[in-house]
C-alpha cells in the first residue's frame, strides 16, 4: 500500500481516488471480510436488545440537546474540570491546536509522547507537526500502531486498519520492529506490539488522547477502548494532553447509560468495549497530576449554526455507517481523502473544510438510506448528503466558466421543458423518435453521444417506451367510450 | 491571537448558531428505554456469570465465611505469590504464605513485578458482564488494576446489577475515577480475529461472594 496523505484540501476528486483501490482486489476483500464481521456481529447485539429504538431515541435527543445548549454545556464543562485541577484550553482551527499541543509538550521538556487512538489528532495533523518538532509520538492502538510503522493512513473511524491483513502486519512488523522470527498469527503479532510498546509506556512521562465524551455536569472526560492502550496512557505518565471537538459533551454523568450501550453494539458488535476510562481533572496520588484539555472548534461552530447539518455533530464516531455502505464496502476509507470516510464523511469532511475542498464527497452515495438506518444518534445523513449536494450544484452554477456548460444549459432546458405539459408532450416525442437509432432489440441504450455518454459511460439506459402512461390512458379511453 | 480571544470567539460562535430557541429541555427528553431488568437476583447473577465465561474470564463463587480461604485457594491453584493490593482491602483476606504488597505509593516498576493484584468493585453489570471499579480504598488506584497480568476481583452479588441504568441509579454521586472492565483486554485489529490480552491484564479472575 504507498503512502496516502489524508489531507482533503490536497486530496483527488473521489471518482478518481477511488479507481486505484476498486483496480486492488487484496484491499478490497480486506474492506468485505472486516466490514461483513462486524455487521454480522453487530447485528446479533441489536436484535437482542429489545429497547434498541427507544436507546436510539433517547440517545438522538440527548445528543440534540447537548447541541442546542453547546454554549452552556462547554462553560459548565470547563469550569467543573478547571476546578477539578484541569487546564482546559480554547482552539478555534486545527493550527493553534497544534500550537498549544507543542506549546504544552515544550514546557514539559518532551521529546517523546504515547498516543491513544484519537481521530481529531489525525483531523488536525498533529504526528508530523510533532515530528517537525523533534517529538515523536508513538502510537498505541494495535491498529494506529500497524499504520504509523507501514507508513498507511488510516481507513475507517474505529478499526483504521481494517484494509491490511495478517500477511501484511508481519512484514511491517517483521521491517520496522527487527523481527523476522514472526508468524503471521494474529496472536503472534499482538504479542510483538504488546513488548514493543511496553517499555514506552513506563517511561515516556506525557501523553496524548482524545475522548469520546466530556460530561458537562461533572468535568470529566470518558475515553472508550478495547486493548488496555488507552488505561496505560491515562494512568501512567506525569501529563496528560487531551484534544476534542466542542460537540462531544453531554450534559450528565448519567447519559452514559445511553450512549455506552448504543456505541459498543453499533461500533465493535460487543454488548460493552472491554474499558471504558472516566476521570475529572487531577487526582491526587492516582493518574496524571497534569491535564490539558484542547477544545476545538475546526470548522463545528459553523456546521452547528445550520438547520439541516447541524445533525452531523451529534456523531459518536461508531463507524456503523461506514460498515454498512455499499460505496464504502467497495472502496475502503482512503478514497475518501479524508481521516473521516464512509457516509458519516462524506457529509462531515467537505462541512469542516467549509464546502471549499471535498466537494465530490457527498456525491459518493447511492442515497439508499442503510447509514441512517443502523446510526445510534439517527442522524439523516441522506438528506444531509442532499442538503450539501445542493450547495455543490449552487456554487458550481454561478461560476461564470459553467454558463455555456452542456450540463448546465440542458438543465436550463429542462426546467423550462418540464414546466409546461405541452412542452412536456413534445419533448417526448422528439425523444422517442431522437432515441431510435441507439436502442438496442431489447430495448436498452448501451452508448449515447455527447453529454449522455456520461450516463452510458456506467450503466445501460431503458429505451423510451412506445407510448406514454397519458397516451395510454388517453387512448384506454376512448377505446371504452367507443 | 491569544487563547483567550480563541474562546470568546468559539463561545460567540455557538451562541449565535444556536440563538433560534426550541428543543427538549433536559427534563423532557424521551428515556422510555429499559431502566429496570427483569431477572430475580439469582439469575442476574448466573447471567453475570455467563457473560464474564464468554469473555473467558475464570468466575468462581463462594459464601462470605469462605472468602479468605477461597481466596488462598484461587491463589494457590494458579501459582500466584507475589500479590499487590490497594491499603483498603480487607486484611483478613490477606492469607499467610504469601507475599502481600500493600500499595503506599508503590512505584509502576514495582506493581508490575507482582504476579497478580487482588481488588474489590464497586458493581456489577450482568446483561454486559461489565466489572466497575470507582477506585476506592479497597479497589485501589487505577495502576494497580491495570499492570499486574492477572486481576482478581471480588465481587459480593448484592453489587451485582442487571441493566447500565440500574448502575447508575446506584450512583448517588457521579464518581471521580471510574474504570468499566467487560472482559480481560482484548483486540479485534487484525482481521477481526478477537486476541485477548493486549496491554491490560490478560487473565481476569472473578471471585463472587454470596452475601
Amino acid at each position: 500500500m504507498s503512502h496516502t496523505e489524508l489531507d482533503p484540501r490536497l486530496a483527488p476528486p473521489f471518482p478518481q481516488a477511488a479507481l486505484p483501490v476498486l483496480r486492488n482486489p487484496q484491499l478490497r476483500k480486506n474492506v468485505a471480510h472486516a466490514t461483513d464481521v462486524i455487521q454480522g456481529k453487530r447485528a446479533m447485539l441489536v436484535a437482542e436488545k429489545s429497547d434498541w429504538q427507544e436507546l436510539r431515541s433517547a440517545a438522538a435527543a440527548i445528543r440534540a440537546h447537548a447541541l442546542e445548549n453547546l454554549g452552556t454545556y462547554l462553560t459548565q464543562f470547563e469550569e467543573r474540570c478547571t476546578a477539578a485541577g484541569g487546564t482546559v484550553h480554547w482552539a478555534a482551527d486545527a493550527a493553534e491546536a497544534r500550537r498549544i499541543i507543542l506549546d504544552i509538550l515544550r514546557a514539559e521538556g518532551a521529546s517523546e509522547v504515547i498516543k491513544i487512538k484519537t481521530m481529531t489528532s489525525a483531523e488536525i495533523q498533529l504526528n508530523p507537526a510533532l515530528e517537525a518538532n523533534g517529538i515523536h509520538a508513538y502510537e498505541t492502538d494495535l491498529a494506529e500502531l500497524i499504520l504509523q510503522l507501514g507508513k498507511d493512513e488510516p481507513s475507517h473511524i474505529v478499526a483504521p486498519a481494517l484494509h491490511v491483513n495478517r500477511s501484511q502486519v508481519r512484514e511491517i512488523f517483521a521491517r520496522s520492529m527487527g523481527r523476522s522470527d514472526l508468524t503471521d498469527d494474529p496472536q503472534a503479532l499482538t504479542a510483538a506490539a504488546r513488548s514493543y510498546l511496553r517499555q514506552k509506556f513506563l517511561s515516556v512521562p506525557t501523553a496524548i488522547s482524545g475522548a469520546n465524551f466530556l460530561i458537562a455536569e461533572t468535568g470529566s472526560v470518558a475515553v472508550v477502548e478495547s486493548e488496555g492502550n488507552g488505561r496505560m496512557c491515562l494512568t501512567l505518565p506525569r501529563t496528560m494532553i487531551t484534544l476534542a471537538g466542542i460537540e462531544k459533551v453531554l450534559p450528565r454523568f448519567t447519559d452514559l447509560e445511553v450512549v455506552l450501550q448504543v456505541l459498543a453494539r453499533s461500533a465493535t458488535g460487543e454488548r460493552m468495549n472491554p474499558y471504558t476510562s472516566l476521570w475529572t481533572g487531577v487526582t491526587p496520588g492516582d493518574g496524571p497530576q497534569r491535564f490539558h484539555i484542547v477544545l476545538l472548534d475546526n470548522g463545528r461552530s459553523d456546521i452547528l449554526a445550520k438547520k439541516v447539518e447541524r445533525q452531523t455533530l451529534r456523531c459518536i464516531r461508531c463507524a456503523a455507517c461506514q460498515n454498512t455502505c455499499p460505496v464504502y464496502r467497495q472502496t475502503g476509507g482512503h478514497a475518501y481523502g479524508s481521516v473521516y470516510g464512509g457516509p458519516i464523511g462524506a457529509i462531515l469532511t467537505p462541512q469542516l473544510m467549509r464546502m471549499e475542498h471535498a466537494q465530490s464527497l457527498p456525491f459518493a452515495s447511492s442515497l439508499c438510506g442503510a447509514c441512517y438506518e443502523v446510526c445510534p444518534v439517527k442522524i439523516n445523513i441522506p438528506e444531509v448528503l442532499i442538503e450539501l449536494r445542493t450547495q455543490v450544484v449552487d456554487r458550481e452554477r454561478e461560476q461564470p466558466v459553467r454558463v455555456f456548460d452542456a450540463m448546465y444549459v440542458g438543465m436550463r432546458a429542462a426546467s423550462g421543458i418540464f414546466a409546461a405539459a405541452r412542452r412536456f408532450r413534445s419533448a417526448q416525442r422528439l425523444g422517442r423518435i431522437a432515441l431510435l437509432p441507439f436502442t438496442g432489440k431489447d430495448g436498452w441504450i448501451r452508448s449515447l453521444p455527447g453529454l449522455g455518454a456520461r450516463w452510458t459511460a456506467t450503466r445501460d439506459l431503458r429505451g423510451m417506451p412506445g407510448q406514454s402512461f397519458r397516451e395510454w390512458w388517453a387512448e384506454r379511453k376512448d377505446n371504452q367510450q367507443q | 491571537m491569544t487563547p483567550a480571544d480563541s474562546r470568546s470567539l468559539i463561545l460567540d460562535r455557538i451562541s449565535h448558531a444556536t440563538q433560534r430557541p426550541g428543543g427538549n429541555t433536559y427534563e423532557h427528553l424521551p428515556r422510555a428505554y429499559t431502566h429496570k431488568g427483569a431477572l430475580e437476583p439469582g439469575d442476574c447473577v448466573h447471567l453475570l456469570i455467563e457473560r464474564l465465561r464468554e469473555y473467558d474470564a475464570v468466575v468462581d463463587t463462594c459464601t462470605v465465611a469462605e472468602l479468605p480461604a477461597c481466596i488462598a485457594k484461587i491463589l494457590q491453584a494458579n501459582s500466584k505469590h507475589i500479590l499487590v493490593v490497594p491499603p483498603g482491602l480487607d486484611p483478613a483476606w490477606l492469607a499467610a504464605g504469601y507475599d502481600w504488597k500493600i500499595d503506599q505509593d508503590l512505584s509502576h516498576a514495582a506493581i508490575e513485578a507482582c504476579d497478580g493484584v487482588v481488588t474489590t468493585a464497586f458493581a456489577a453489570i450482568a446483561d454486559s458482564g461489565t466489572i466497575v471499579l470507582h477506585h476506592s480504598a479497597a479497589e485501589g488506584r487505577r495502576a494497580l488494576s491495570l499492570l499486574p497480568d492477572w486481576h482478581l476481583c471480588i465481587l459480593r452479588a448484592s453489587q451485582v446489577v442487571e441493566t447500565l441504568p440500574e448502575y447508575f441509579a446506584r450512583c448517588t454521586q457521579p464518581p471521580r475515577l471510574a474504570t468499566y472492565i467487560s472482559g480481560p483486554s482484548a483486540t479485534a485489529d487484525i482481521e477481526m480475529t478477537r486476541i485477548k490480552g493486549v496491554h491490560g491484564p490478560r487473565f481476569l479472575h472473578v471471585l463472587l461472594v454470596r452475601d
